[in-house]
């Protein structure tokens, strides 16, 4: 086993950070909005930690505990900048914010290393202290997917509306959500980088947006358990399709696809739908399988479209 | 009565104007509404009932006029305070959270009120609360507390509605159209529902079609036509008024009958 372990380290360790990076997508997610930018928060991270271990050669806790308050804060700046922005023009908005990263990364100088990026950033960083990371965050976001947290989560993705008659403001809780997606996001590129020791521009690119978003939605957007098994097998399934040799984009494409199509609530929502189908909930299956990621998004859309919000105004 | 008639009223509204661009959706209404009573708007299509309960529950900004609740003032709160102020509404269609059981869409109302600051209302059990039960138990939703909303008749997922709107144990209860969609005895229950919580001195103020539901449940109607005040007083009087006639039935058809 010890061989095993030892030979699949760096897929194991990808695993937690694609866990995280995921997490940063999924967050604002259950909340209805749909923002990319805790990518580029990984690499607001990823360079903070870098450079704080190269320069002032801090403890890896001191580096990575920067970089996530330091992507917090630009998270919530970010979600003043794009208050008004909703739906696609809002996701059109996260990407441009991890392009400009990764251009800021590109021209940063003897700060950013320019296009070769930083290397040399040893660390104190262990594997334990990763999935120590991973389990806490796990532990806290599980605290809001129970009780009255949750319902407020449900309210303000579902009906934002309704929220504010029910109390709950809506934008304080979107805004959190940025700074929360930031966070998580810089905590992944953080620690890839001082694990790594390394960091580059190439790594911030369109690839790591489509990754972090299709753990999510295979995995399971409602939970943090949706996002672990997204990032299980979307860290290991390309090592496992080698042997498919020059096939290997086309089946992973397919896999995809289909995934998509027969599992709109992604891998966890299909094992929960089996689960109540089980015990005899047969119509509980029936909501599981709406996907209202959909509804909420189509809605945010029509008001970005200029349309009147629903109900009420004659 | 002495007490009502000393004490501010729950809800007043006053030369409440709502304009869009130059649409003026309502123009100039007003209404006083006591503690124990149940106020009606009525109002054909297009005449602005809900552009002003969109006003008196802040979703829409007020183009003129003030609004308050218990002699304060409110036109400029934020929408989301006025639930701590004891102001509760239903929609005009049906908004229950569908990922949610009938259960946890009540308790969602009553959310507000957790005792023991955010950390230990988050952190702690999730007992529903006494208002939550009481609310479930009124309501008659008992049997069907665990259900999903998707598993709900529409009757009965408006009387969920209801349910949420009471959990938050409201002094001012706002009902868009709350029988749309019912059958006549689901109806009947509903209206005997609000006359009870009237008769504990709850405040309500309903926006319906159904004008027989009207005048069976409220004391006081209110008619609007063109987002101005059209006729007010008991519900017969408001009824028979040539003018309530006119703009739900039509100016010819008065003149015949």
């Amino acid at each position: 086993m010890i061989g095993w372990y030892e030979a699949n380290l760096v897929l194991i360790e990808a695993t937690f950070l694609n866990f995280l990076l995921a997490l940063s997508i999924q967050v604002p997610l259950r909340l209805g909005v749909f923002s990319f930018a805790g990518v580029g928060s990984y690499g607001l991270g990823a360079y903070t930690a870098a450079i704080l271990t190269l320069r002032y050669d801090v403890p890896a806790f001191v580096a990575i505990g920067a970089a996530v308050l330091l992507a917090a804060v630009v998270g919530y700046l970010f979600s003043l900048l794009v208050a008004r922005l909703n739906g696609l023009y809002l996701a059109m908005a996260t990407i441009a914010f991890v392009l400009i990263i990764a251009v800021l990364a590109t021209n940063g100088g003897e700060l950013t290393g320019g296009a070769n990026g930083l290397y040399g950033a040893l660390s104190d960083l262990t594997t334990g202290g990763v999935v120590a990371v991973c389990v806490v965050v796990a532990v806290l976001l599980a605290l809001t997917e129970r009780g009255p947290l949750r319902r407020r989560i449900e309210a303000v993705r579902e009906d934002p509306e309704l929220s504010l008659s029910m109390g709950i403001g809506v934008v304080p809780m979107r805004q959190m959500a940025f700074a929360v997606s930031g966070a998580l996001g810089a905590c992944a590129g953080a620690m890839n980088a001082l694990l790594r020791t390394t960091v580059s521009p190439e790594e911030i690119n369109f690839h790591l947006i489509v990754l972090a978003l299709t753990m999510v939605i295979i995995g399971g957007s409602r939970s943090w358990i949706g996002a672990f098994i997204g990032s299980v097998i979307f860290t290991w399934l390309p090592s496992m399709l080698a042997s498919a040799g020059r096939w290997q984009d086309v089946v992973y494409g397919v896999i995809i696809i289909l995934a998509a199509i027969f599992m709109p609530t992604g891998l966890l929502g299909l094992v929960q739908t089996l689960y109540q189908k089980l015990r005899g909930r047969r119509s509980a299956a029936v909501t599981a399988e709406a996907p209202a990621d959909d509804t909420a998004e189509e809605r945010a859309l029509l008001q970005a479209l200029g349309g009147e919000s629903r109900g009420g105004v004659q | 009565m002495t007490t009502t008639e000393t004490a501010p009223p729950v809800l007043e509204a006053e030369d409440v104007a709502v304009h869009y661009g130059g649409i003026k959706a309502v123009d100039g209404f007003g209404l006083r509404l006591p503690a124990g009573r149940i106020y009606g708007i009525l109002g054909p299509n297009g005449s602005g009932k809900s552009t002003f309960l969109a006003a008196v529950t802040r979703l829409v900004p007020l183009t003129r006029g003030r609004l308050l609740i218990d002699g304060e003032e409110y036109h400029t709160a934020p929408p989301t305070k006025l639930a701590r102020r004891g102001l509760a509404r239903t929609f005009q269609t049906v908004r229950l959270l569908p990922e949610l059981t009938v259960l946890q869409n009540v308790q969602l109302g009553a959310d507000l009120h957790a005792p023991g600051g955010r950390l230990r209302s988050w952190l702690g059990r999730d007992r529903p609360s006494e208002a939550v039960e009481e609310a479930i138990e009124r309501t008659g939703l008992g049997d069907v507390r665990d259900a999903w909303p998707t598993e709900l008749s529409y009757g009965m997922a408006r009387r969920v509605e209801i349910a949420r709107a009471l959990a938050s144990r409201p002094r001012l209860l706002l009902l868009d159209e709350p029988t749309a969609g019912m059958n006549h005895s689901e109806r009947q229950e509903v209206s005997e529902l609000m006359r009870k919580l009237r008769d504990e001195g709850l405040a309500q103020l309903i926006v319906e079609h159904d004008v027989q539901m009207m005048v069976d449940t409220c004391d006081h109607l209110v008619a609007m036509n063109s987002g101005t005040l059209v006729a007010e007083g008991s519900p017969q009087e408001v009824v028979s008024h040539p003018a309530v006639q006119e703009a739900y039935l039509g100016k010819r058809w008065r003149s015949h009958a």
